[in-house]
């Protein structure tokens, strides 16, 4: 479950303050949900700035966009989305710019990423593998990526992704499935 | 390897991501038993997932204290509310109604089709030009130079409006107020300034003199103790406000991202 029932009746009084324009519910929402938002931010973009970005702007949309907020619907789903949705948005932006900085031929984005060797502050094996694991999950496809954040990051149910991401159960199924089996083909040597 | 061994496949990856329940888990553990290819694929998954339980992103927790995201966040809020955008979105928003309405009546009212429709001339997309030149390069820089220095600047913004705020009292000193969040964040700001905002260079020149007296306070903030006299707080104040050092700040970030 997403959070228990005393906490989302509370997160919902929030929710139905910010969408008659009371600015003040957003600071008691932003203390329950900002470090939730911000690992989701962090799992996906690998970056700690960006990630202070993506909360800033998932709660700056949470409260212009309250009036969408089906009053029936949970409270945290809905902002995992929105801030899924920034961290997507934010990732698209970062790779126009790196492609514009540093043309590539078309199709080598995900190589070149993976290429190069770990530097020499690397050197000790947990840094190896959270810098292969960076580099690997930055390769990820845009879904591929959220779904495998949300299911083993956030620990989220298939049915509970698949409502995030607006996608069907299948979809979610096999872009799971791709996502592990692409990470483990680039994190072999360090698997083995 | 045939389709059918592919949908076992698919059927260990959700088993090692915990996601098979029932009866399909039950099957799919038999064939483990029965597939040596299958078997291995699972361990080495298992492998793969055990490092990411172990990745220090599901931990970590962001190095801004919540106070400082609620004002940045306040701050963005009040920038767009007050915005021509904002306005022009609503202004945008009744044009299309009326261009709504409009569409309708051309469809629907006999007569109106015929007398409005203008012969248009399909017109040529103007070709770009492809490529990377030093002018081009040059101006990516200044553009990154400006988004970091918007960045610093949203940034400082909230240390200042913190000190501006109703200020917390020092348990351990009387009249005394507690800096010590808005202290650390100075230094912190303030150290990483000299690597992300060259004052040199020239796609900041005009921001250099604010730059540099949004520096200075942050330098006196971060010179100060956790618990800091509040004749001291008042001082800071007083300077921030004869320089009206927010309202420039805001402008500034304004003047920087347009």
């Amino acid at each position: 479950v997403w959070s228990n029932a005393g906490v989302d009746a509370t997160d919902r009084e929030l929710m139905e303050r910010l969408v008659r324009g009371e600015r003040e519910a957003l600071s008691p929402l932003m203390e329950r949900h900002h470090r939730r938002v911000y690992r989701i931010a962090l799992a996906y973009l690998r970056n700690p700035d960006d990630a202070l970005d993506v909360v800033q702007e998932t709660f700056v949309k949470t409260f212009e966009h309250a009036a969408r907020w089906n009053p029936a619907a949970e409270v945290a789903p809905w902002i995992t989305r929105i801030a899924v949705n920034q961290s997507i948005d934010r990732y698209r932006r970062e790779r126009r710019r790196a492609q514009t900085m540093t043309p590539m031929a078309e199709g080598d984005h995900h190589e070149s990423l993976d290429s190069g060797g770990i530097s020499p502050e690397d050197a000790a094996r947990g840094t190896q593998v959270k810098a292969r694991l960076d580099r690997a999950l930055r390769a990820l496809p845009e879904r591929q990526r959220a779904v495998f954040v949300l299911r083993h990051y956030e620990e989220r149910s298939l049915e509970e992704i698949a409502d995030v991401l607006g996608v069907r159960l299948g979809t979610v199924k096999s872009s799971l499935h791709r996502a592990t089996h692409e990470l483990r083909r680039r994190l072999q040597g360090l698997l083995a | 390897m045939n389709l059918f061994h592919e949908r076992w496949r698919t059927r260990v990856s959700l088993l090692a991501s915990g996601c098979l329940d029932g009866g399909l888990r039950e099957k799919t553990l038999r064939h483990l038993d029965t597939c040596a290819a299958c078997r291995d694929d699972h361990a080495a998954l298992l492998r793969l997932l055990e490092e990411v339980r172990q990745d220090p992103v599901r931990e970590a927790e962001p190095d801004v204290a919540l106070q400082f995201l609620v004002a940045r966040v306040e701050a963005r809020l009040d920038t767009a509310l007050s915005s021509p955008a904002w306005r022009w979105g609503w202004a945008a928003a009744s044009l299309g109604i009326a261009v709504l309405a409009g569409a309708l009546a051309v469809r629907f009212v006999p007569g109106f089709v015929d007398e409005t429709r203008v012969a248009t001339t399909p017109t040529a997309a103007p070709v770009a030009e492809v490529g990377m030149d030093a002018a081009a390069l040059e101006r990516l820089e200044r553009t990154l130079a400006r988004e970091q220095a918007v960045r610093y600047l949203a940034e400082a913004e909230d240390v200042l409006v913190n000190l501006r705020a109703e200020a917390r009292p020092c348990p351990k000193k009387h009249a005394h107020v507690e800096l010590d969040a808005e202290a650390e964040r100075s230094r912190e700001l303030l150290s990483r300034r000299a690597l992300l905002v060259d004052l040199e260079g020239n796609a900041l020149l005009p921001a250099r003199d604010v730059l540099v007296d949004v520096d200075n306070v942050l330098r006196e903030v971060a010179s100060l103790s956790g618990c800091s006299g509040r004749d001291e707080l008042e001082r800071l104040r007083r300077e921030m406000d004869e320089r009206q050092l927010l309202m420039k700040v805001r402008l500034l970030s304004r003047e920087l991202v347009s």
